[in-house]
């Protein structure tokens, strides 16, 4: 029955084909515009490391200026750290892992005379920094602990990188030169494009992984300039580095790997314990406010996923309404239209049901129609969003099955309400009604 | 006009009516809602900068070898820019107005911790500063080449002068902004700085800031190891002046590398690229709704001309011309389009409000409103037109020769 | 009132000519009540829709009230038909989303009257026909007899000189048949010009000439009868 069901269902499609092509470009527009947008947020909220997003905490101590508002009692402690807390947390080692990172932007010298030297991105981190953030290696791996104690200059390089300086052979032991120093690779990274790049929303929540992973330590000892924000609330005391390091300058992001709730309870208990005690130092002159925000709440509350597609979102499904309320009219027009063939065949025999499944799966084939083609209208939509905005969104344009599928599914329901209330129409004619004159 | 009859013709079938009228009510409440956050981008985007924009490109430097020289790297690639043919002056700067990267720093009024600053974005300049940028200064004078020291990264100590905007005099001295001149202001809490000038109009690094044009200058060459070079080239000089630039840059040092060369147009297009995307996304998006909703209403309409050819004919055998007829489709349309506007007004108004709710954008013009409508009535009007066209012409002949 | 001479009429479609009408010639005196026969496909409606300006004829002569009508513009037409020709047709044709007094409205609409006159004509004829009761019934909730009716009041309700039936009868039982034909009969007698086309023998004979379509052609030898004697024999029949 469901085949012969289809098979009137195309004709029925095929016999108006202006009506049939009005109504499924209306719901492959909807659907094309809706998915477009879908897609970017989609990509925009998702999560960048599903497997231990539970597990990762962003930590941010209150050590800020007293003298700020305090916004009903509602103060966002600074989103990076200082150089003395993240250095104290780093030694104190509570967590299961942790990690003090910040970005530079360094010289990279070629060997080759004929090559010239091109700035690339660096990430100054910690050993646990690969483990941590489930990072995976070509070749080699990350460095140890040692290596950070030891200030040894080492070097993992993002493939990308590896491919433009070693042509992709396996570099480990090779040299680099970074702003006239010599560092030893040790390590060349698969892809990794997380999206966010969580472990850094604060110097840009949707821009490329770094390109080049150092030691924090050695940063610091050479003095590599800092790329990232830096915020005080008290001028530095002070010429020099070490009056930097020892200021109340946050530039720091600071991640603790905390594997069950009662290691982040503990964990949590022990930064409010160390602010405590800087507070007898005279330093943290706020009230105690810390925080412990794990993947997802720390894109949540940064927000991540920018107004402006929050308000397309909205417009888009308003917009993916109009479409309906069109499908809608149409195929009300179309199912009326013949309401001579209706009553022939409840004259026939037909009963309510079997027209109903009838018409609703016609209904339903147009929605698969609109769905196939508006996946092919978000495709151009997002290639266009790609276009329009260039590099900043590359890693938000594409889409995976789960949107694919969203759109066929979301087009087909969309078809199947709109063709709700033409249908119900269409089983009420009478079965006599049109055969007689009028 | 026959507009009861008309009117009650159409409470007879009401469904269809309604349809197209919602459909121009949600069209309505999504393009004026879009038009207004359009206008929004827009006002933002068009806010003068103060600056040579047309004229005006910057061009990164890094050192990074062991040996380099930084301070005479500089001294001598502004001498070499500024001999250049086709360049009006040159400065170097540790960032570009505009570009989304920059210093900020607080200035208040009173020396102390305790005391609030002032938010303001700062550009250390020489004293060519004001030429190249090009912004006009109101009072005071500007800096002498002895007023310009040179500072390393992670130095501390400010010189004693700035030149500020007037946008920046007017948040620290809102009774008189022209007293500001000579006054002595405190930065890092507690060091003095006198404001030795007050340019009309400088925008600094972000856009969004709502301290984008608090602006201070500062007499001061930075050696932070890198730096950028802002060049002010003759009227239409800048595109040819470019790739010379860079090649002289390259080419002079060996120990550095030049990078990110970019025009100011195109890091204020860059910089609101997101703004003019939306601002392009919008327009397509009312475009396409629009289209939707009169294939909407020209779909409906040859549905119900269909149905209606006998009674057309009818009509027209009853001594109706072609005009009535015409003119009768026409109302129809005019009246449900009517009363979609008027649910538009309603919804557009809801949505706004929800909109200003959620994520504090701004009220819409009032004139949207009836702009929206008439738009929207003339959009009925001009789909509804084909099909009315084509009722026109049912021959009366189709009254006695239909069953 | 009423002058055809050799009105032809030719349909085209594809490669397919029919001729509806040859060299048709007919006169219609003022206040006469002509019925046409034929058979099925003898033209008989081409004849009327000619008549009644539905139809642009391809060949011959057409005077109404002494007026050539073929010098007249598409919207000249339509002011003939709504101000001197009455239409009643097989199917009634009245329009299903209007009730009754907005039906008979329509005509009077285009005419241009004000609201009051309308109100007055519209209740004036369905009071004719009997029906000013229902004035706000739809056409669905009427017998196809009451139907006609209302057709029938719509076609007199700008007082036309001229009405034109085209088997008023024809989805009528022979009970509401004959109501509707003494309607007819009615208006004619108070002054209306009326051709009426049936197929019915009898009904036709309630006319006072009858003129038989043979062919596109006014067969021979047009009919006289006397109107008073039948319609009584008709009546009590
Ligand atoms: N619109 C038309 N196109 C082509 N042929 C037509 C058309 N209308 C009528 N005819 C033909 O003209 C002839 C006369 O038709 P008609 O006047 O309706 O006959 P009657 O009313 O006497 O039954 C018929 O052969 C019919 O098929
Ligand atoms: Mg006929």
């Amino acid at each position: 029955m469901f085949s012969y069901y289809l098979k009137l269902g195309l004709l029925s499609i095929r016999r108006n084909p202006l009506l049939s092509a009005l109504m499924i470009a209306a719901i492959a527009i909807g659907i094309g515009a809706c998915m477009t947008i879908i897609t970017v947020n989609y990509v925009m909220s998702s999560n960048p490391i599903p497997t231990k997003s539970e597990q990762l905490f962003h930590v941010q101590l209150d050590s800020w200026d007293p003298n700020q508002p305090e916004d009903d009692g509602n103060f966002e402690p600074p989103d990076q750290m200082t150089y003395i807390d993240a250095m104290a947390l780093m030694k104190a080692q509570k967590a299961y892992r942790q990690v003090a990172s910040n970005k530079s932007s360094l010289v990279l010298e070629p060997q080759g005379d004929d090559e010239r030297p091109f700035s690339v991105t660096s990430r100054n981190t910690w050993a646990d920094f690969f483990p941590m953030f489930d990072l995976r290696f070509v070749h080699g791996g990350g460095w140890d602990d040692a290596s950070d104690r030891n200030l040894e200059r080492v070097v993992v390089l993002s493939k990308e990188i590896n491919e433009r300086v070693f042509g992709g052979e396996n570099s480990i032991g090779r040299r680099v030169r970074l702003s006239g120093m010599d560092y030893q690779v040790v390590g060349v990274l698969d892809e990794f494009h997380p999206v966010p790049k969580f472990f850094d929303v604060t110097n840009g929540a949707f821009s490329d992984p770094e390109e080049i992973y150092i030691p924090f330590n050695v940063a610091v000892e050479y003095e590599l300039p800092r790329n990232g924000n830096t915020n005080c609330w008290k001028p530095v005391d002070g010429d020099g580095i070490e009056a930097f390091l020892n200021s109340e300058c946050a530039w720091i992001q600071f991640w603790a790997e905390l594997r069950d709730n009662s290691e982040k309870q503990e964990y949590m208990a022990f930064i409010n314990a160390y602010a405590e005690q800087q507070k007898e130092l005279g330093r943290f002159p706020r009230p105690l406010n810390n925080r412990l925000n794990d993947v997802m709440e720390w894109m949540e509350d940064q927000e991540v996923v920018e107004d402006d597609a929050r308000v397309m979102l909205g417009l888009s499904i308003l917009f993916l309404f109009v479409c309906l309320i069109n499908t809608i009219g149409l195929l009300l027009a179309k199912f009326l239209g013949k309401s001579g063939d209706i009553s022939l065949r409840r004259a026939l025999g037909a009963s309510r049901s079997s027209l109903f499944i009838q018409h609703m799966i016609e209904s339903g084939l147009v929605g698969l129609a609109g769905g196939v083609l508006g996946l092919g209208l978000a495709w151009l939509g997002l290639r266009g969003i790609e276009m329009l905005f260039g590099d900043f969104v590359e890693n938000m344009v594409s889409m995976d099955w789960v949107m694919v599928l969203t759109a066929i599914g979301l087009a087909i329901v969309s078809a199947l309400l709109a063709g709700l209330y033409p249908t119900w129409r269409a089983c009420s004619i009478a079965p006599a009604g049109q055969l007689k004159l009028q | 006009m026959e507009i009861g009859p008309i009117w009650r013709a159409m409470m007879r079938n009401k469904t269809g009516a309604i349809l197209i009228a919602l459909q121009i009510a949600v069209t309505m409440a999504i393009m004026v809602n879009a038009i207004s956050i359009m206008q929004e981008k827009d006002r933002m985007m068009s806010r003068p900068s103060g600056l040579d924009e047309h004229n005006l490109f910057s061009i990164a430097s890094v050192g990074f070898a062991k040996d380099f020289n930084e301070r005479v790297t500089i001294e001598e690639d502004l001498a070499a820019l500024r001999a250049m043919p086709g360049i009006v002056n040159a400065i170097q700067s540790n960032a570009v107005p505009l570009s989304g990267s920059g210093w900020s720093m607080g200035l208040q009024t009173e020396p102390g911790a305790e005391i609030d600053g002032t938010g303001v974005g700062l550009y250390f300049v020489d004293e060519h500063g004001l030429d190249t940028y090009g912004v006009n200064l109101l009072a005071g004078e500007n800096f002498s080449a002895s007023d310009v020291a040179w500072r390393e990264r992670a130095a501390t100590e400010w010189p004693d002068k700035t030149i500020i905007t007037r946008a920046m005099a007017e948040a620290m001295f809102p009774d008189d902004w022209a007293s500001a001149l000579g006054k002595t202001v405190y930065i890092a809490d507690t060091q003095p700085i006198t404001i030795t000038g007050i340019v009309e109009k400088m925008q600094g690094s972000w856009p969004g800031w709502d301290g984008f044009e608090r602006v201070m200058l500062v007499p001061t060459h930075t050696l932070f190891g890198a730096t950028v070079y802002l060049i002010r080239t003759e009227p239409g000089m800048r595109d040819s002046v470019m790739p010379q630039v860079e090649e002289l840059l390259a080419d002079r040092n060996k120990d550095r590398i030049v990078r990110s060369m970019r025009s100011m147009d195109e890091i204020r297009e860059r910089s609101y690229r997101s703004e003019s995307s939306m601002i392009k996304i919008l327009t397509f998006t009312i475009v396409l709704l629009i289209a939707i909703t009169s294939l909407g209403i020209v779909g409906l309409a040859s549905f119900s001309v269909n149905r209606r050819t006998r009674q057309i004919g009818t009509r027209r055998a009853l001594g109706a011309s072609k005009l009535v007829i015409l003119r009768y489709f026409m109302t129809e349309n005019f009246i449900i389009s009517l009363g979609g506007v008027l649910l538009g007004a309603a919804l557009t108004v809801g949505l706004n409000i929800l909109m200003i709710e959620t994520f504090s954008l701004t009220r819409i013009t009032w004139y949207l409103v009836p702009v929206a409508m008439l738009l929207l009535l003339a959009v009925g009007q001009i789909a509804v037109f084909g099909p009315a066209r084509r009722a026109s012409s049912v021959p009366p002949a189709v009254a006695t020769r239909t069953v | 009132m009423l002058s055809m001479q050799n009105i032809s009429m030719v349909y085209r479609a594809d490669l397919v000519e029919t001729h509806a009408l040859r060299e048709f010639s007919l006169e219609v005196k003022e206040g006469e009540f002509v019925s046409v026969t034929g058979p099925s496909g003898s033209g008989k409606t081409t004849f009327l829709n000619i008549a009644g300006l539905l139809e642009q004829f391809t060949d011959g002569r057409y005077e109404l009230d002494g007026r050539d009508v073929s010098a007249l513009t598409d919207s000249e037409c339509s002011a003939v038909r709504n101000e001197k020709i009455g239409f009643v047709f097989q199917s009634f044709n009245l329009i299903p989303d209007l009730n009754l007094f907005d039906n008979v409205d329509v005509p009077l609409r285009y005419r241009g009257f004000n609201s009051a006159e309308r109100k007055r004509r519209i209740e004036k004829v369905l009071e004719t026909v009997g029906l000013a009761s229902r004035m706000k019934h739809l056409p669905s909730q009427l017998s196809g007899g009451q139907q006609q009716r209302v057709a029938i009041a719509r076609a007199l309700a700008g007082e036309p000189r001229f009405l034109l039936a085209d088997e008023p009868t024809g989805n009528l039982d022979s009970q509401m048949a004959l109501s509707v034909m003494e309607l007819i009969s009615e208006i004619n007698r108070s002054g209306t010009t009326i051709i009426m086309v049936t197929h019915d023998p009898v009904l036709a004979e309630m006319a006072s000439r009858n003129v038989h379509i043979l062919d596109g052609r006014v067969s021979n030898g047009d009919q006289e009868t006397t109107a008073e004697p039948l319609l009584s024999q008709v009546a009590t029949a």
